[in-house]
Order: structure tokens, then C-alpha cells, then sequence
């Protein structure tokens, strides 16, 4: 099959993973139709991704390039292919944590792929057909307000929003400046609670501080369990105790489901429906597309099916490519339902930290 | 021990045992039990939850904690005998045994006598009810400032889960973030208040990972939170919270007569392994110190290495490269001092992973060098050279002072000075700690105020 039928195949089907991986490859890597970068970093690449790269493990050999992407010119990244009539919906950034913001550029039939896919999701799950949505938590150049606002367009809602600017708050506090991220914090909750008090919201989207936050105020709890039939959580892990909490006593007759995505994989996975008593968080990819590899720290290495290990995402669609790039969320490697590539995650987070107390002067 | 003890949060809605655990282990490193630790959502619903509930009346509250102390000394616990919970205790924390049986009745004892010592810090111009007849002509009323009592526990000895229960007595309801080192006697004594009478919403214990710490401190009114200066430092600027920092009790002596005081020096620097707050690191010695630091020395070098649930030890023990860092800390801050015992290393490992601390001695050339500040939770003490020139500066920012002089111009100005906590004259160990002696000012005069009420 041709390259563009393979990469442009129906949005309800699935192309093979062999075949895409080699259709993506030549996209990427042929000088008519690959990206400015693309081709440049090739000379680099010591290997033709053509010839070399054919299947999902060969995904591995490319180098991870994703802080290349704070500096390159996002006209770069859009594939020649689609010649002058790219249809740019959006540049986004990432957070910002590891330094100058990196940059992903997202064309309109990447949109429509992840919108088809995420409406699938929600109808599993069981989300309101109708009804207003709130995104409580990043707008601005980040994707996770974007993809709220995609979402209740396509279930006929509207997003209300309240502005998070997660760098302001990560320099907050690495300046020590903690109670200032504490006071816009509790800022953020106040708007919401406007919204929640006037609005006919349905389904809340947020991340689990902030969703921590709120069920710190008992008049809001109040509200979200009577307007509120779906909670949708990302943008940071949330623990098990705490998922136990909120689904069992905070919020017990709301859907409440997790998110896992990132800028740099142009999209976000919704939470594998599971039966409620066996308390775990498990996000199946979206393959081809969107993938995961879980591997060990030290060696790279994949870890075996329930081991935890660090996560690789992998994004190889015709808009764009960053394979093997390594996240430093940890996760327990899950076996993927039949037919994906690569694995399916658990248990998301950072690792456990516990108070060391390395102080020794002193008696206490 | 085959199986692991779990060690369940204990919520406003009982205990509570957590996805997210912690494993404490003993000196040797085997894992000995499993310490649920609760997110800051289960925190904040905790507080909310003691927030809300009610006090019950004050002798209802002095009668359950006599009950509970009765308990928590000498009962079964959550399946826990009292001498097995102290063997446990002495294998985790390195604490003599005897040590750990002691602090057992003391917290049984001071349990029960718990409300009767929270009188003693009432102004006497109080009353406790607005329904007592003097406050016809107006009078003052002893009231609570808050509701919330909020505890960062230490685990250094576990007579520090003694002070909290003035808190129960005075009708708060009270939070205990326990240490990671020994959660097992705050689990163990909370279980008991609530085996006794008091609710599952009066006395919580909120085991938490240090992010979430805090939360426990900011939504409770009041707090008291163990630690070294770098605690006093965070919370010294915030009326709410009552930090209990370091200990750095000291000794004067002056005169010519060291000779009668070894024992009470001694006694000073190796009391309870040398783990609490009032116990002696540093002796200023008026004249020369060297014979009283050496004689101190061949005192302390004299106590054997044993394991801490043997009956005969009086040294802590801590697991072996823990052990090894404090001697490393300890050695990297001699600086020129000359040492007397432990200059070439204090660690006397038993074989089986774990290390005794063996006491230290040292000597300063003079009052304000700054190694008489060090604190280390096993026995070790620093002598200087001291005299009426020197004045109190050096004797200052003292949990507890023992002056052995007759000097009452020099005891006045030490009474006076705010910075030294207690004053004991004579003879008198700094680690002597009566019910009705304020250990760092009374909890009471922290947790409450007098409130006028006139009835016409």
C-alpha cells in the first residue's frame, strides 16, 4: 500500500504496525515529503530510519531528540508532504520543568485522529452526552486545555476554563516561594468556584492537586457531586490512596478517570476501563501513534510485564515523529490489549519519597 | 519476627490501612513492620473531621487517659504485649532496654497523671468554667486558644509522646504526625486512648511523607513540632506552632569539689543512651577542665558494648553505616579540640550489621568554642575551661543548666535569662524531669489563655 494511504487510513481503522512503521519512515525521511529537521538530523543518525527502522523495537535506535525541540523553528517541523497548505491548529509547549520550553506544532488531521479516538474513549466510559465542561488547569502554549476544549466542542459542550500557568508555579516554588504558589492555588479554586456555582457543567477536568484542592472546601464538594457526572484527572499522577479517597467518599456518584498524556506524544490516553475493585490506573496507548516502551533505569533495557521502569513515549504519525523519547515518570510495564505495539502502563508516578531525615546533629 | 507488624494510620474513621507503605526496619536491617502512610486528601479530612467533632467533659478526659496509660504500660495492644512492644522499640531504635521500659511507665504514669499537671500551669487568677461562682464579680476564665492540636513527633526517645496527652487533658483534639524512626509507641499509646474512652475523632495518628507534613501543621490551630535548628529556624516566626529544638543542656561547675558531682555528670551525659534532649553535651568547668573531662571519661569508657534488649545496656545502637555517619560527622567537626575518649572513632560494630555509639569526651580551650553547640543522640560532651569573666554567654540557649556553685549573683542572672529553659542548682541531673516541672515552659501556657467573663 502507498505510504500517504497507509498514514491517511480511515480514522476507524487501524493500520498494521509493521507496514505503518515503514510507511511513517518514508514519510518522514524522504526529501520531497519529511520535515526540515527530520532531514537534517538524519545526516546525523549514523543508520537510513528507512532501510533500518522497521518495526516497533526499531524505534529504539533513534536518539532522543525531544530537547532539540526548544530551539528548532516550528516551520521545520511540519513534513514537506503536505506542501503549503498544512493546516496548523496549534504550537504547544511543555512545562517548562527541565528548562526553555520545548515545542510541538499540531496539524489539523493529527486533531481529527486523537478527537476520533478520545470520543471512543468517552463513550466506554460512560461520559454525559451533553452538557458544559470545565478544564481547571493549563491553557495558554499547553496542550491539556486545548484538548478539553476539542473534546466538549465534539460532544456538543462548551469548555469553561480557568487559567493555570504551571511554570509560575514551579517557580514559585523552587524560589522557596511557597506560599505565593499556595495563594494562587486557592485563586484558581475561587474561579472555579464561580464557574461551578452559575454554570451547567457536567464534567470537570483537572489535575489531582488541584482536584485535592477543591475537595478542601465542602460547599464545592457539595456542588460537584450534584452538577459534576464525570471527573477526568491528568497532568500529574495521582496516588492510589488518594484515587481511593475521592472515588469511595469525597465524590462517590461521579465517574472519575485519569488521563495520562504529554505535549511531546500530541495528545493525552484515557484510563483503561476497569472493574472498580481492582483499584488500579492502567492507560492503553494509541497505537500506532502514541506508544510506550517501559524500561529499565540503569540498562534501557524493557522491563518484564509488571515490573516497574521508566517510561519511553513514542509519537509516529504523518505530522509528526519523536520516537524514544524518555519521560521521567516511572510506571509497571501492563501487557497491551491484543494488537497494539508496546506496552500499556500502571501505577504512574514518581518514585516514592520518603522523609530521609539526613540531619544527624541533634537528638530528635 | 516472621511476620510484618502493620502499623494502620489511625483516622477519624479508625484505622486505615493505606496503599502507599512504609517499611521500618530493625538495626540489622530486617524489615519489621509496614507503616501505612496517608495522602494529603486523608490529612485534610482527618482535620476536618477532629475540627467538628466535640470534646468531651474533663473528667471523662483525665479518667480515659489514667485508663489508657494503664494500658499502654503494662496491657496487650493491637495484639502487642507491653514487653514485646518494647523489645521491638529497643530493636528499632537502638535504645537500651531498660531504657524503653522506663519510658513505658512514664508515659503510663504520666498519662494518668496528665490532667492534674495541666493545673499547674493555670494562672492563678483563672478559673476553669464560667459556671464557677467567682466569675459573679467577674473573673478570668481558663479557655482553650484553639480546638486543633497538631504534633510532629520525634522518635528520638518515646517519653516525647508523654507532653501531647496535656493537650487531651485540655480538651484538644489532637493529630500526631509520627517519626519514621519509632511510630510504634505514638500507634501503640493512641490505640490505647481509644481503647479507653476517647473517639476515633479526638486523637489521630497521621503518618505522612514529609510533603505532606505540614498540611497537618496548617490545618490544625496549634502545633508543637520536634526538631534541630533548622525546625526552630522554619517555625520560630509563627505563633502557632511551638517548635521544640535542640536540647544543648549544659553543666557549670564551679569550686574546687568535681569529685562529689562525677556521678551527676556521668549520669548527665549517658542517661537514656544519651538520645534526649536533656541530656549534658557540654560541662564548663571553672579552673582547669582536663582531670574532671578525664575522669568522666575513664567513667563513660567503662560501659560496655552490648545489644540494646539486653538488661545491662545503657549505649544506643544504630544500624552500622548510620552509626558510622555520625562518627564521620563527629570526627569532621573535632576541630582542634583534644580529645579524651572516642577521638579515634566511636562505632563498636556487633557483628551483625548494626553499631554501638560509644560515648565521646572532649576538650575545648575555650567557653564559646563552637563544638560546645553540638548535639548527637549518643553520649558525647564537650568540657571548657570557665570563669566569672566568661560571664552566662556561653551557658546560654540551654534546654536544661545545672549550676553547681554557690554563687547566688551568677544563679540570679542565670534564672532571669530567657534563653536558658530550666535552672537545676546542686547536685541534680539535667535529665530530672518531675510531672510538675516545666520541661520547656508548661504545654499549658502555649494552649491556653485567660478569657474575663463577668456574669451580672
Amino acid at each position: 500500500m502507498a505510504t500517504e494511504q497507509i498514514l491517511d487510513c480511515p480514522l476507524d481503522q487501524v493500520p498494521e504496525g509493521p507496514e505503518f512503521i515503514e510507511a511513517a519512515m518514508r514519510w518522514h525521511f524522504s526529501p520531497e515529503t519529511g520535515s526540515p529537521y527530520w532531514l537534517e538530523r538524519a545526516k546525523t543518525l549514523g543508520f537510513d530510519p528507512r532501510e533500518e527502522v522497521r518495526t516497533f523495537d526499531d524505534l529504539r535506535r533513534f536518539p532522543n531528540v525531544a530537547n532539540e525541540l526548544r530551539d528548532v523553528r516550528v516551520e521545520d517541523l511540519i513534513p514537506r508532504g503536505y506542501g503549503p497548505d498544512a493546516e496548523v491548529v496549534g504550537v504547544y509547549e511543555s512545562g517548562g520543568t527541565t528548562g526553555p520550553p520545548k515545542r510541538v506544532v499540531v496539524l489539523r488531521d493529527w486533531l481529527e485522529r486523537l478527537m476520533h479516538r478520545t470520543e471512543q474513549d468517552l463513550q466506554a466510559r460512560g461520559y454525559p452526552e451533553s452538557g458544559h465542561w470545565l478544564s481547571l488547569g493549563p491553557t495558554g502554549p499547553h496542550v491539556f486545555g486545548e484538548l478539553v476544549r476539542w473534546q466538549a466542542a465534539r460532544r456538543g459542550g462548551i469548555r469553561f476554563t480557568v487559567d493555570m500557568d504551571p511554570r509560575w508555579v514551579k517557580r514559585c516554588i523552587a524560589e522557596g516561594r511557597a506560599e505565593e504558589a499556595e495563594r494562587y492555588a486557592e485563586h484558581l479554586i475561587d474561579q472555579s468556584a464561580y464557574i461551578l456555582e452559575t454554570q451547567d457543567v457536567r464534567v470537570l477536568v483537572t489535575t489531582p492537586p488541584l482536584l485535592t484542592r477543591l475537595a478542601r472546601r465542602n460547599a464545592l464538594v457539595d456542588l460537584i457531586n450534584a452538577k459534576i457526572a464525570a471527573i477526568s484527572w491528568g497532568g500529574a499522577h495521582m496516588d492510589p490512596d488518594t484515587r481511593y479517597l475521592l472515588r469511595t467518599e469525597v465524590f462517590p456518584g461521579v465517574k472519575l478517570y485519569g488521563t495520562y498524556g504529554s505535549t511531546m506524544i500530541l495528545g493525552g490516553l484515557g484510563e483503561r476501563v476497569t472493574s472498580p475493585d481492582e483499584d488500579i490506573v492502567i492507560f492503553d496507548t494509541f497505537s500506532p501513534y502514541i506508544t510506550f516502551s517501559v524500561v529499565d533505569q540503569e540498562t534501557g533495557e524493557v522491563v518484564r510485564y509488571g515490573d516497574r521502569g521508566q517510561v519511553v513515549m513514542h509519537h509516529v504519525s504523518k505530522s509528526f515523529l519523536l520516537p524514544n523519547n524518555l519521560e521521567r515518570d516511572l510506571a509497571t510495564r501492563v501487557a497491551p490489549p491484543p494488537g497494539q505495539m508496546g506496552d500499556s502502563v500502571a501505577e504512574v508516578g514518581p518514585l516514592p519519597t520518603f522523609d530521609n531525615e539526613p540531619v544527624i546533629e541533634g537528638v530528635y | 519476627m516472621e511476620e510484618l507488624i502493620l502499623l494502620d494510620a489511625l483516622g477519624a474513621g479508625g484505622p486505615y490501612h493505606s496503599r502507599s507503605r512504609q517499611t521500618i526496619t530493625e538495626l540489622t536491617g530486617a524489615p519489621v513492620a509496614e507503616l501505612s502512610l496517608v495522602p494529603r486528601l486523608f490529612v485534610q479530612r482527618t482535620m476536618a473531621a477532629l475540627r467538628e467533632a466535640r470534646t468531651s467533659p474533663p473528667h471523662d478526659r483525665a479518667a480515659a487517659l489514667a485508663r489508657a496509660g494503664r494500658l499502654f504500660a503494662t496491657g496487650t495492644v493491637n495484639g502487642i504485649a507491653a514487653e514485646e512492644y518494647q523489645h521491638i522499640v529497643s530493636r528499632v531504635s537502638g535504645m537500651p532496654i531498660t531504657v524503653v521500659r522506663s519510658a513505658t511507665a512514664g508515659i503510663g504514669r504520666r498519662a494518668g497523671e496528665a490532667y492534674r499537671t495541666t493545673r499547674h500551669a493555670r494562672p492563678q487568677g483563672a478559673v476553669d468554667d464560667w459556671r464557677d461562682p467567682l466569675t459573679c464579680d467577674g473573673h478570668a476564665v481558663w479557655t482553650r486558644r484553639g480546638d486543633v492540636f497538631a504534633v510532629h513527633a520525634a522518635g528520638n526517645h518515646p517519653g516525647v509522646h508523654t507532653l501531647w496527652l496535656e493537650a487531651l487533658a485540655l480538651g484538644y483534639r489532637v493529630a500526631v504526625r509520627p517519626s519514621r524512626r519509632e511510630p510504634f509507641t505514638p500507634h501503640r499509646l493512641i490505640t490505647a486512648l481509644r481503647e479507653s474512652g476517647f473517639g476515633e475523632d479526638q486523637v489521630v495518628l497521621l503518618p505522612t511523607d514529609y510533603a505532606v507534613a505540614d498540611d497537618i501543621i496548617r490545618d490544625a490551630d496549634l502545633a508543637m513540632v520536634y526538631g534541630g535548628e533548622e525546625v526552630v529556624n522554619k517555625y520560630g516566626n509563627d505563633v502557632r506552632v511551638l517548635p521544640q529544638g535542640p536540647g544543648r543542656s549544659k553543666i557549670l561547675l564551679t569550686g574546687d569539689d568535681w569529685e562529689s558531682h562525677l556521678g551527676t555528670i556521668v549520669d548527665s551525659v549517658s542517661a537514656f543512651g544519651g538520645t534526649a534532649c536533656v541530656n549534658t553535651t557540654a560541662v564548663f568547668v571553672e579552673g582547669d577542665p582536663a582531670p574532671v573531662a578525664e575522669a568522666v571519661a575513664e567513667r563513660l569508657a567503662a560501659i560496655p558494648s552490648l545489644p540494646p534488649e539486653d538488661d545491662g545496656a545503657v549505649l544506643p545502637v544504630q544500624p552500622a553505616e548510620d552509626a558510622r555517619a555520625i562518627e564521620k560527622y563527629l570526627l569532621d567537626h573535632v576541630d582542634g579540640a583534644t580529645p579524651v575518649l572516642g577521638g579515634d572513632g566511636v562505632v563498636d560494630e556487633l557483628g551483625d550489621g548494626s553499631g554501638v555509639l560509644r560515648p565521646a569526651v572532649f576538650r575545648v580551650d575555650r567557653p564559646d568554642a563552637p563544638q560546645t553547640g553540638i548535639e548527637l543522640s549518643f553520649p558525647c560532651v564537650w568540657f571548657a575551661p570557665w570563669s566569672r569573666a566568661d560571664g552566662i554567654e556561653p551557658l546560654r540557649n540551654t534546654l536544661v543548666l545545672t549550676a553547681i556553685t554557690e554563687d547566688d549573683g551568677l544563679i540570679d542572672r542565670l534564672v532571669e535569662d530567657p534563653s536558658i529553659r530550666n535552672v537545676y542548682l546542686g547536685d541534680t541531673p539535667t535529665y530530672r524531669m518531675p510531672a510538675w516541672v516545666p520541661h520547656d515552659a508548661y504545654l499549658g501556657e502555649f494552649l491556653m489563655r485567660t478569657k474575663g467573663v463577668i456574669r451580672t
